[in-house]
């Protein structure tokens, strides 16, 4: 059963323990290659924040095992590995050869998502200078510190690629086992920052290696027929997996619109559009109705699009299990080229937060035909802050961000969970409060749960938070939310919740909100962050009592929105509104 | 120490309360073992002391390792405990650090567990300090009392107090805490700061939270087990196992529950670090599998690997405990089909109703079911024949729901069972060795709990790992371990300053005092100041990174020393270092105060045949030829030192049994213990 050459020669198929055996052989192989990437990295963005995706193909580019990474980059490599390998050739593909990829159109990410891919060849024993044969391949991308953008750090308002750093288009960097010296010098001669990148580069090099150790050692041991054969199982069980999931859901097709607050370059807001058609097998996520792309850097490469579809499609079928080219089969995308949600050269690309909005946008749409099974908006997008100024004990430049918490959506069953990170990244964990203020400028007066923030309903939304700062050095404040000016969407009947909102300098003549952008503060300046709740899940009149009282007595609603809203009165207490 | 005879070591564990005796005179140990009482564990614990028939009035040391804690979190049996903090900042615990587990990544209608505090049991109050610890509002203690009188009357039993910076400055904290205790002494109040003085508020919070929550329900248990003691005449030393090694008196742990909470696998980890010193053998990996679960550890240089920040459900506590790996799968794991591929675990059989072996009513077939199938134990002689196996039934259950469904025969169904959890093994042992830059082969493997002999040689096997050791009564190998802990203490203090540009004089400053902490907590538990040892240690990083690495630094120490060390150990862990600055994260200092350690017993040499120990033969399957054949039976008490065998062979002790495949060759070291090689891997 493991060792090559026990079982009996011929046998057709293998048996459910031999598979599980050789799934759990490939799964660990994949985290292996993980653990090497994080262990080697250079930069905290991999080695902290997990903001890679690493993946294992067959010949066939067929995805078999993942290793667990960024939400965002599940199955991205599918599409980046596929336009790598058709632009290099694969005629051209030697055994230790390793492939840079970063040309967004083609990498499913902005450019700064550096893609690598590496074929695994199987020696000859009897011809072992030879290629051997091509069994698998190998793929991680993880986000490098810079690439020569035309800012450092993040861009936020290129308006063509070129402003976005240094491209490759599928580009040899190790070649027959050899590092490509020239290569190496131009990504170090075009970085701000070459010696982290250089060295996640060797990360990347080095897990991709550890990764095609193991493959062979796993084929070896038992034997390419058997593993050929696990990997048919394991592919059709993740395809029988999701359609029997798919057979579950509504069938039909429903359409939802939401908008963009902006593109960083103008005010305007940016429609976004997509219709959802759910059939006995197919799964279809159409942006047809969506803006044109736009001079600012909304715009998304197709295949994040892809990959953000993915995300959700899994998030219905197969939350639980892992991913392989069996458990996306009944997906397809459609965006019309030159549009918002498929990007063409030289559109910018580079902030990708439409893709956070647009999870839930392709929900909203799931939603109309399946209220029953799924929850309403979770907070709408993610409301990110940073702080950039001078440190006054060290005189040190600082640049430290912070990812808010949200309410999730009210589902069919359960309230919304409150105060959570935003089901795009929800493993990302807010900054403390002692380490914000130890490294900033920022010192907090407030920051607790938003009473009434979350929609209303049977089953209401969670709850956001609320932030009051006061600066106690100049900076700048800068935001990120594309997604403030309209508030996250109900379902069934439920009420909508409160939206994110930044109020700058409250109660003063120059008190205004912002979204996405820049502000110069100084000490004494205030600024509040509220951030959303979800939205409410069926007819709050439905709303047991008992559950209404108890969340005035926990005060995760006020007496007066119980009495007006709910219809359950309570006296009013001190306690409650805390 | 003194002229009492024995030492006691007693560990609960889901299932059995498992005690050791150690007889300081003849240097033998008794083990006997008693079930759980989950109602009452202090009655489980008595029992089993009871079983042990010594006389405890000469005992001179009772040591317990105790989930109480644990438990009284999973099944939310705590006190109804409120919080007090900041004014407007209420929430830190409720909202924590926002974060959905890795595990529910993709589940959109992920709910947050039930919070161990009400919301509504939460007060801020007046009173602020910066990051420096400049009091930015004074405490008003009006505020403190009235919000405290408002839990009371709302039905709280305990307080948990955390202020934002009180790591820099715990006077806010004191001064609260004293408050309260005076005006309302009934209540039991957790103070964030005499637990830990690190930074980050939500995982101190935590921390208060959960000492709140179990330290009422762990003082009556500390003291129905005092009186039970000295009711059978005992009048030694009563320490508790912590959860970061070493152990503490059962007086400090009253006020210090926290530490225990995590202390279950301890015992086990204490032990093999003992071991790896006592055997010469500088890296070891503890495989340690019970019934429910198989946990692993790196010793690494004699030392387990330890962490500073543990996870209790969601909440973190900012303890030191050893970092151990778990997988949900141990010989009551049971083994089910899933569209057709074979799992094993996460479910377990548990005691009751147990492996459908145990004839207790069990009906889905486990790891030891497939262990009986493919002949591993002796029916007639499993647990010393206490139980007799029902070893038909066990075959059928596997034959119908595992053998048949896969089209397989039913040996070869009862080695998938194996291979599948041994798959999943090779995967946790190459994560938390790769994790750490080192190649799993370059380790020896301790195997104990009931399963680890007979899974232990079976993955090394599979990832060539050199050796394996099997001590005596693996299954009672925790209690053995708790016999040699020390008493520790650790006391740390959040610094968050350059390494290079601080005055080193005034860091020294701040060693003296967390030392001198440490050497009241170990007088306070009677250590003599002759025996009381302190190890210094800086928690280091990058300036700007999260991640951060532990340096032990001596008396003497300057800052280059330091920065080569960390340089070092970040080659080591992550491949490489760099230039940029150091920042000191965590100061922190381990007092511990030397207790006597059991001796390893030395054994005579046999003659070096060791067919006297064979007890016959038994088809059984080996993994290496992977068929049934004729293995050797070994009675483990009859072996000697010098003893040499090769597989396939099974050593059967009673509680457990070594299971060695062909290709693998067994020694009998001067100890007793059993060597475990890979044929042509001997030296």
């Amino acid at each position: 059963m493991t060792d090559a050459g026990t079982r009996p020669a011929g046998a057709p198929a293998i048996d459910g323990a031999t598979a599980e055996v050789v799934r759990s052989y490939l799964l660990s192989a994949a985290e292996e290659m993980r653990a090497t990437l994080i262990r080697t990295s250079f930069n905290p963005v991999i080695y902290e924040v997990h903001d890679f995706g690493m993946s294992m193909y067959d010949a066939d580019l067929r995805l078999i095992a993942e290793a667990t990474g960024m939400a965002f980059f599940l199955g991205a490599n599918d599409y980046s590995l596929r336009k790598g390998v058709e632009y290099v050739g694969r005629e051209n593909l030697h055994r230790g050869d390793v492939v840079l990829l970063n040309y967004p159109y083609w990498n499913a990410a902005h450019a700064y998502d550096a893609t690598l891919f590496a074929p695994v060849f199987r020696p000859d024993p009897n011809d072992p200078e030879a290629d051997g044969e091509l069994v698998a391949f190998l793929c991680i991308r993880a986000h490098w510190m810079d690439l020569g953008a035309k800012d450092p750090g993040y861009v936020l308002d290129s308006t063509d690629v070129h402003q976005e750093g240094l491209l490759f288009p599928g580009t040899k960097v190790v070649s027959r086992g050899e590092p490509v010296h020239e290569i190496h010098e131009l990504i170090k001669f075009n970085s701000r920052m070459p010696g982290e990148v250089l060295g996640d580069l060797h990360a990347q090099i080095a897990a991709l290696r550890t990764g095609e150790r193991r493959f062979l050692e796993i084929l070896d041991k038992f034997g390419k027929p058997t593993v050929d054969a696990a990997i048919e199982w394991i592919i059709a069980d993740g395809e029988a997996r999701v359609r029997s999931a798919l057979a579950e859901l509504p069938k039909g097709s429903w359409t939802a619109e939401d908008w963009l607050d902006d593109d960083g370059i103008t005010d305007d807001p940016i429609r976004m559009k997509c219709t959802v058609t759910v059939t006995d097998d197919e799964f279809t996520v159409d942006f047809t109705g969506s803006s044109p792309a736009v001079p600012g850097p909304v715009n998304m490469p197709f295949g994040a699009t892809e990959a953000i579809c993915k995300v959700v499609f899994k998030a219905l079928t197969s939350a639980d299990q892992p991913t392989n080219e069996g458990s996306v089969a009944p997906l397809r995308v459609i965006a019309e080229p030159g549009t918002l949600f498929h990007a063409v050269y030289p559109q910018p690309t580079f902030t990708l937060w439409t893709g956070i909005v647009a999870v839930e946008l392709i929900t909203k749409a799931l939603a109309q035909g399946m209220p029953d099974r799924l929850p309403a908006s979770s907070g709408g997008d993610v409301p990110g802050f940073m702080m950039v100024g001078t440190h006054p004990d060290t005189g040190q430049l600082f640049a430290v961000s912070n990812n808010e918490v949200i309410g999730w959506g009210g589902a069919p069953d359960h309230d919304g969970s409150t105060a959570l990170s935003h089901v795009s990244g929800s493993t990302g964990r807010v900054t403390p409060v002692e380490v914000l203020e130890a490294r900033t400028g920022m010192f907090f007066e407030r920051w607790e749960i938003r009473t009434d923030s979350g929609g209303a309903g049977r089953f209401r939304g969670g709850c956001g938070t609320r932030r009051d700062i006061r600066f106690v050095t100049p900076g700048e404040f800068l935001t990120v939310i594309k997604k403030t000016k309209s508030r996250p969407w109900a379902l069934a009947g439920g009420r909508e919740p409160e939206p994110n909102q930044v109020v700058v300098f409250p109660g003063t003549d120059r008190e205004h909100r912002v979204s996405t952008t820049r502000t110069r503060v100084e000490p004494g300046d205030r600024i509040t962050v509220l951030t959303a709740g979800g939205g409410g899940h069926g007819d709050p009149r439905l709303r047991d009592p008992a559950a209404v009282r108890e969340d005035v007595a926990e005060g995760y609603v006020s007496a007066r929105a119980a009495r007006e809203i709910y219809g359950v009165a309570i006296e009013d207490t001190d306690a409650a509104d805390g | 120490m003194s002229d009492k005879r024995f030492r006691l070591a007693v560990d609960i564990g889901g299932t059995f309360v498992d005690a050791m005796a150690l007889d300081t005179r003849t240097n033998q140990i008794r083990f006997r073992k008693a079930s759980t009482t989950p109602q009452r564990p202090a009655e489980g614990v008595m029992a089993a002391v009871a079983a042990l028939e010594v006389d405890l009035s000469d005992a001179e040391l009772f040591i317990h390792g105790t989930t109480l804690g644990l438990n009284a979190v999973l099944e939310r049996r705590g006190a109804t405990t409120g919080i007090i903090t900041n004014e407007g900042f209420r929430d830190i615990f409720l909202i924590g650090r926002g974060n959905v587990p890795p595990e529910h990544m993709y589940n959109f209608q992920y709910q947050r567990p039930p919070s161990l505090v009400r919301r509504r049991h939460t007060a801020g109050v007046r009173g602020r300090l910066d990051y420096r610890g400049r009091v930015v509002e004074e405490l008003d203690l009006d505020s403190v009392l009235a919000a405290a009188g408002r839990l009371v009357e709302e039905g709280v039993e305990s307080i948990a107090i955390c202020f934002l910076h009180s790591f820099v400055d715990p006077t806010h904290e004191q001064r609260a805490a004293a408050a309260i205790r005076e005006k309302y002494p009934q209540v039991s109040v957790s103070v964030s700061t005499d637990i830990v003085r690190e930074h980050r508020e939500y995982e101190r919070t935590s921390t208060a939270v959960l000492d709140a929550y179990i330290r009422p329900i762990f003082e009556r248990y500390v003291d129905d087990l005092e009186q039970g003691l000295a009711e059978r005449g005992f009048a030694g030393q009563f320490l508790i196992m912590r959860s970061g090694g070493g152990a503490m008196t059962a007086a400090t742990a009253r006020t210090s529950p926290t530490h225990t909470v995590l202390s279950g696998p301890a015992g086990g980890i204490v032990g093999a670090a003992y071991l790896a010193e006592a055997l010469g053998r500088e890296d070891m990996l503890t495989f340690d599998i019970g019934g429910t679960s198989l946990d692993t550890c790196v010793i690494e240089r004699g030392g387990a690997v330890a962490a500073f920040e543990a996870q209790l459900e969601q909440y973190p506590l900012l303890i030191p405990t050893y970092d151990i790996r778990t997988i949900g799968a141990g010989g009551g794991s049971i083994a089910w089909l899933d569209r057709g591929l074979l799992k094993v675990g996460p479910r377990s059989a548990g005691a009751q109703p147990g492996p459908v072996c145990y004839g207790r009513g069990g009906t889905e077939p486990t790891v030891t079911d497939a262990a009986v199938v493919l002949g591993f134990f002796d029916p007639d002689r499993f647990l010393e024949g206490e139980m007799s196996l029902r070893v038909e039934e066990a075959r059928a259950a596997l034959a119908q729901q595992i053998a048949e469904p896969l089209g397989l025969p039913l040996a070869d169904a009862a080695a998938g069972v194996f291979d599948v959890l041994l798959a999943r093994t090779v995967g946790a042992v190459r994560q938390i060795t790769v994790e750490r830059g080192r190649d799993p082969r370059d380790f020896s493997l301790l195997a104990f709990g009931g399963a680890g002999p007979m899974l232990a040689p079976l993955l090394a096997r599979e990832m060539e790992i050199r050796e394996v050791v099997v001590p005596f009564a693996p299954s009672g190998f925790s209690a053995w371990g708790m016999l040699s802990a020390d008493i520790v203490d650790d006391v740390s203090r959040t610094v968050l300053r350059p390494l290079e540009g601080t005055d080193p004089a005034e860091l020294e400053q701040v060693f003296v005092e967390v030392e001198a902490e440490a050497m009241r907590s170990l007088a306070d538990q009677g250590v003599p100041a002759a025996r009381a040892v302190l190890e210094r240690q800086l928690e280091l990083r990058y300036v700007g990174q999260e991640h951060s690495l532990i340096v032990t630094v001596g008396r003497q120490w300057d800052p280059e020393g330091v920065r080569a060390a960390f340089e070092e150990l970040h080659r080591s862990r992550y491949g490489h270092a760099m230039d940029n600055p150091l920042q000191i994260l965590n100061l922190r200092v381990r007092g511990i105060g030397r207790t006597d350690r059991p001796e390893l017993p030395r054994l005579p040499a046999g003659d070096g045949n060791p067919a006297r120990a064979v007890l016959g033969q038994r088809e059984a399957y080996d993994f290496a030829q992977r068929a049934v054949v004729p293995f050797t039976v070994y009675d483990r008490a009859k072996l000697a030192p010098g003893d040499r065998f090769a597989g396939p062979a099974l050593v059967d002790e009673g509680t457990s049994t070594t299971v060695v495949p062909s290709g693998q060759r067994v020694e009998v070291d001067e100890h007793g213990y059993l060597v475990v090689t890979l044929e042509g891997s001997e030296k």
